[in-house]
């Protein structure tokens, strides 16, 4: 089927986990308040034990990546892991479970399940998922370029911003490393697809060994490349001026930055002390476990 | 002024028994063209490290003798004011690459000599239309074709503008269009710029022409070092070093061998093909032949 004209025209950008369209209305806002809804999503999710809250969260992400034209279907190379989180920390609470006498308990295929042992796993469960989701949603849609630009809006001093640096475009390399040998290994006839789980595990472990030996080759490799190219780690030039930032001044930081980073700072900050000083969030407060808990009294 | 000088220059890389390169003694002079040749494992890829001064400053290892870059001692500079003064482009580009879009990669070297970000703009103007690169700006580095990559390993190099332009083995990983489009570049930068360009390169047949000093690093020590007339005189000598002379050079030493050719063996396609006409003569119905 020809592809649709519109289709055909999309230029697509690569970020650090994923692709998106270079006319994604999310590169209106400064990597700053990018950088800012990972550090908000990330946080804001250790003072809140309600789930309904975190699912809300993991919602609200898929909306933002939805308005910021990140294909959807991209995140399903996440389901084994949210699956495989699931299958141990419920695994776990089912086996060792917190024998509390004052708590709920019902039998299930033969076993003494306690309820609010459960339902606390439940609840961290989607508090791990709504910082998951926020650290997917923020490297799907940035780059390497636009976390360091961030980071030096910060002022942070060049010391730390050159470890970073390196340590991202390290990490840029790793993936494209594995993406060739992945390639590599399509190409001579591998159908993941027909492997079962525990094969498939046994093959991101064999990836291994060749991704640590380019990337220990690489180090030497960059070394010499950052020192023919005149980089130092003062960050300052011959006669001790500064070093310059041409990407830096690509992007401008504008009042809607400054008011989505207020709004984040005052949430994250109200949820905080809503926690601290009133017990605000907790998971006794959740509507879904006073509903669970009053079926199971009934 | 000579843009290089090396003088009895040796060096054995730390864990190694023999050295590298030795008794080197080489003078390039500024503005010039320079090809280094010779086979693999040889020397010629330490030699231009050592004009660069990747080595000693980056290696460990048993350094003799004296490289001067228009006058300055390499192992007294700085990495900055080397990278001023030297550019080098590596032979495996990806080996270059620090940045992750190729707008990035060209502004890095740019970046750390402190230029205006005014001055960095017209540079990467400049040295984007010089190279063909315009519509690669906000890709990845490791996205692009081979002879993109190292066309964008080139820009990034040139854009420093450093006085001495060293390419070590830049068409070693391209096919032969991606060749030809980086030896039109050098072309180019012969052409448009006063830079010394040294060029290691194993394809003799496209570098000559461009040479105006053609240097045969054999066996860690200097062969032959002569402007290309003078380089491809005994074409027995440099087949036995590994280099393969063009085809038409191989061509008229043979007839010279065989007394049929008394002429001077050339690197350029044209002056041999002048060379062979006027030794036919005239074609038939044209000339004085009965």
């Amino acid at each position: 089927m020809a592809e649709r004209p519109d289709a055909a025209k999309q230029r697509m950008r690569r970020t650090l986990l994923g692709v998106v369209p270079v006319t994604s209305p999310l590169y209106a806002l400064h990597p700053l308040t990018r950088l800012h809804t990972l550090v908000f999503l990330g946080v804001v999710s250790l003072f809140i034990d309600v789930p309904e809250i975190n699912i809300a969260l993991v919602l609200l992400i898929l909306i933002y990546l939805r308005w910021a034209r990140v294909d959807l279907s991209g995140l399903r190379i996440y389901l084994p892991l949210t699956v495989t989180v699931a299958i141990f920390m419920f695994t776990v609470s089912i086996a060792f479970p917190n024998r509390d006498p004052s708590f709920h308990t019902f039998r299930f295929a033969g076993i003494t399940l306690y309820a609010e042992s459960l339902y606390w796993t439940f609840a961290s469960y989607w508090r791990l998922m709504a910082m998951l989701f926020g650290t997917i949603q923020y490297f799907s849609t940035n780059r390497e370029r636009e976390t360091l630009v961030a980071i030096r809006s910060m002022r942070i001093p060049f010391a730390v911003t050159y470890f970073l640096s390196l340590a991202l475009r390290a990490a840029g390399m790793f993936l494209e490393d594995m993406r060739t040998i992945r390639e590599a290994e399509r190409a001579r006839g591998l159908d993941e697809t027909s492997l079962s789980l525990r094969d498939r595990a046994k093959l991101y472990a064999m990836y291994m060994i060749p991704l640590f030996t380019i990337a220990i080759r690489r180090t030497d490799e960059i070394s010499n490349a950052l020192f023919a190219r005149g980089y130092t780690i003062s960050g300052k030039i011959e006669g001790g001026g500064k070093r310059s930032d041409y990407i830096h001044t690509k992007y401008v930081f504008r009042r809607r930055d400054a008011i989505l980073i207020t709004v984040m700072d005052v949430l994250l900050c109200g949820a905080a002390a809503a926690r601290i000083f009133l017990g605000a969030f907790a998971v006794a407060q959740s509507p879904l476990r006073q509903y669970f808990l009053t079926a199971l009294s009934g | 002024m000579d843009a290089a000088t090396i003088r009895g220059l040796g060096w054995k890389y730390g864990g190694r028994d023999t050295f590298a390169i030795t008794d080197v003694d080489l003078s390039i002079p500024a503005g010039s063209f320079v090809s280094v040749v010779g086979p693999n494992e040889h020397g010629k890829t330490t030699l231009v490290s050592c004009i660069k001064g990747i080595i000693p400053h980056s290696f460990h290892g048993v350094w003799r003798g004296q490289v001067e870059i228009f006058g300055q001692d390499t192992r007294s500079l700085s990495a900055q004011r080397l990278a001023q003064e030297t550019g080098f482009v590596f032979a495996d580009p990806e080996a270059q690459f620090t940045s992750m879009t190729v707008e990035e990669e060209l502004a890095f070297g740019l970046e750390n000599i402190g230029l205006s970000l005014r001055e960095i703009e017209q540079r990467l103007s400049w040295v984007s239309a010089l190279t063909g690169i315009d519509g690669l700006w906000d890709k990845s580095p490791y996205e692009i074709s081979g002879g993109q990559k190292q066309r964008v390993a080139i820009a990034s190099v040139l854009a420093m503008k450093p006085r001495i332009l060293i390419l070590d083995e830049p068409t070693s990983m391209l096919d032969p269009l991606g060749k030809d489009a980086i030896f039109s570049i050098l072309l180019q930068i012969k052409r448009e710029t006063d830079m010394t360009v040294i060029v290691v390169e194993h394809n003799v047949e496209q570098v000559a022409p461009l040479s105006d000093l053609m240097v045969l690093v054999y066996s860690g020590r200097i062969a032959r070092a002569a402007p290309p007339a003078e380089f491809f005189q005994d074409c027995d000598q440099l087949v036995e070093h590994g280099i393969q002379p063009p085809q038409a050079t191989m061509f008229l030493d043979r007839l010279r061998r065989e007394g049929a050719f008394h002429g001077r063996l050339s690197a350029r396609f044209e002056d041999d093909l002048e060379a062979l006409k006027a030794l036919l003569g005239p074609p038939a119905g044209q000339g004085t032949r009965p």
